[in-house]
């Protein structure tokens, strides 16, 4: 295109994430939980992953277990939850499709945050920062903050910024705001703060007389890779306003794993996809394997090229697994559930798999192993009409199948409804 | 296999409900020029679901919308990024509960009505006093 250039703007990245997820998510549909304090547990109800703000103000620690919370909840007013992954997952899915109507170039980082390439005016990123705010609320009805800066280290630091300084009412574009508070703000906080620094490096650095984000920010890149890493130098850069924090195609959360990637060539057909699919599925698999984990929800995602604006497209689609697997067939055939909301002819520029609700796979093992082979034998068959006629635990595969799969045993007393995803379990609505 | 979960779920549900229908009748030695568009099954979720992001499905508790031909254990199809106008009939939270009511907007008022004589009206001044979850765009009435 050899168009005279317009007054060109540097492209800026906005990262929006939801405030608590979890928390929110629930929130969502039991609006009886807004302003009282609220915990989600992590698996087997363990400890507290995911606090309200009410919960925080109570001085509920991030991991606190719940047998320690559990004697004081009534007390407090205490909400605890079950982690409900296919709420989550769907809220998630519901999230990401719309923020990619803002931008041609969405990249799904985690669960509950994206990156989105964007640009325009100051005044036009502040107003494209509350629209989308707004319209997550809306559609989806979770709070989101949104952080706007020239790298993504900056605009996850502005978020971080947007989140806990009210005055900002969940908006922070970075370069609008004077120089003298941005280089406060970093001098005020400690550089493990910052994205992208191990907390294990702290000490490293701080000897070297750098504490604060705003003394790594001036650190020599060059003397920060010959002493730390590539990776430590990136930060320093995206601190000073370069962005060279490429697109991840591998990451390993607290409790997810998200492949994915984007194409040198749009993929434009569903069979395309398919084996972009299938190749997700079997890295997701052999990449849980190896951590010892199987997973139990599955969220597949696309989004269109942008270098083609017109035709903007995130489809999603999220996937409750039978039983928690790292079966790549299992995976894999999961990850296709995103086909049918692929349209031929569209270009698709990237793709990718998130798996959540993680446990580790223990002695469950067999049970994967067995589920599919015999699926295919009319095993399945049998021992369901086993099951009919003599009860639940009278006939299994090895002792994985008579003991009972992960999810019998896996302690959730405090589930709510999986609202969006089961016609059994909708959101009731009074009408009295 | 998996079950569809997320917003294909109603996807995975509806597909038993799916007709095929041919969009004209085949009368032999015609061939119907029309019949090239034929796209296979009525698909409910591109009529029902304007917007897959916003779109809920929930379910009724309660005969106070009886009048409105909505009963109790039918599900109702909600956008939660509709505006609410007069004569809506939306989702409001009221105490900490999502129930469904009639939205009516005059110059006097705004009030929150159920159609069934034996529940009284709820007024309020304004829009903005009341928290509106939803706005009900159809009634899946069991009949």
């Amino acid at each position: 295109m050899s168009k005279p250039a317009p007054i060109r703007r540097m492209p800026q990245i906005a990262h929006v994430d939801v405030n608590c997820f979890y928390a929110s998510a629930e929130r969502a549909f039991d609006p009886a939980l807004e302003g009282r304090p609220v915990v989600v547990l992590s698996n087997n109800d363990g400890c507290a992953v995911t606090r309200s703000p009410e919960a925080k103000a109570l001085g509920i620690p991030l991991g606190e277990p719940w047998f320690k919370l559990a004697p004081r909840a009534k007390e407090w007013g205490l909400v605890a939850l079950s982690s409900n992954y296919e709420l989550y997952g769907d809220i998630s899915a519901r999230v990401m499709e719309l923020l990619g109507r803002y931008s041609a170039w969405l990249e799904v980082y985690s669960i509950d945050e994206a990156f989105l390439g964007v640009k325009g005016a100051p005044d036009e990123l502040l107003a494209l920062g509350w629209t989308m705010k707004s319209a997550v609320r809306r559609h989806v009805g979770v709070p989101v903050c949104v952080g706007i800066a020239g790298t993504k280290t900056l605009a996850k630091l502005a978020n971080k910024w947007a989140k806990n300084n009210p005055a900002f009412e969940g908006v922070c574009h970075w370069d609008s705001v004077p120089a003298a508070a941005r280089e406060a703000l970093m001098g005020s906080l400690s550089v493990v703060e910052i994205w992208g620094v191990a907390a294990r490096l702290t000490r490293r650095l701080n000897v070297l007389g750098i504490h604060s984000i705003l003394e790594l920010s001036r650190a020599d890149p060059v003397m920060i890779r010959d002493r730390f890493s590539v990776v430590m130098m990136r930060t320093v850069l995206e601190l000073q306003g370069t962005p060279c924090i490429p697109m991840e195609e591998e990451r390993i959360g607290r409790d997810q794993l998200i492949f994915s990637r984007s194409f040198a060539n749009p993929i434009t057909t569903a069979a395309a996809m398919r084996q972009v699919l299938s190749v997700y599925g079997q890295q997701a698999s052999a990449r849980l394997a190896k951590h010892g984990l199987q997973a139990k929800v599955l969220t597949a995602f696309a989004g269109t090229s942008h270098f083609n604006p017109k035709e903007t497209s995130y489809p999603s689609a999220c996937v409750r697994l039978p039983v928690p697997t790292a079966d790549p067939v299992v995976l894999t055939k999961a990850a296709h559930a995103l086909l049918p909301r692929i349209h031929e002819g569209v270009r698709y520029a990237r793709a990718g798999i998130m798996v959540t609700d993680l446990r580790p796979t223990g002695n469950q093992a067999p049970l994967a192993v067995f589920e599919n082979p015999h699926e295919e034998r009319h095993i399945g068959t049998l021992l369901e009409d086993v099951t009919r006629r003599y009860g639940r635990g009278s006939i299994g595969l090895g002792h994985a199948g008579i003991r009972g799969g992960p999810d019998w045993t896996m302690k959730r007393d405090m589930l709510s409804p999986r609202y969006t995803t089961h016609w059994d379990e909708l959101p009731l609505v009074k009408a009295a | 296999m998996g079950v569809l979960v997320g917003p294909r779920v109603i996807d995975a549900g509806m597909s038993l409900l799916s007709v095929l229908i041919s969009p004209v009748p085949v009368a032999a030695g015609y061939p119907s020029p029309a019949q090239d568009y034929f796209d296979g099954r009525i698909d409910l979720n591109e009529h029902l679901i304007k917007d897959i992001t916003s779109t809920y499905v929930v379910r009724v508790s309660g005969d106070s919308m009886e009048g409105a031909g909505i009963s109790d254990g039918d599900e109702l199809i909600v956008n939660r990024a509709l505006e609410p106008k007069d004569g809506s009939v939306v989702i409001a939270v009221l105490d900490g509960e999502l129930t469904i009511k009639r939205l009516r907007v005059t110059g006097t008022g705004v009030v929150l009505q159920a159609e069934n004589p034996a529940y009284p009206d709820i007024r309020v001044p304004s829009v903005s006093d009341l928290v509106i979850w939803g706005v009900a765009t159809r009634c899946l009435h069991h009949v």
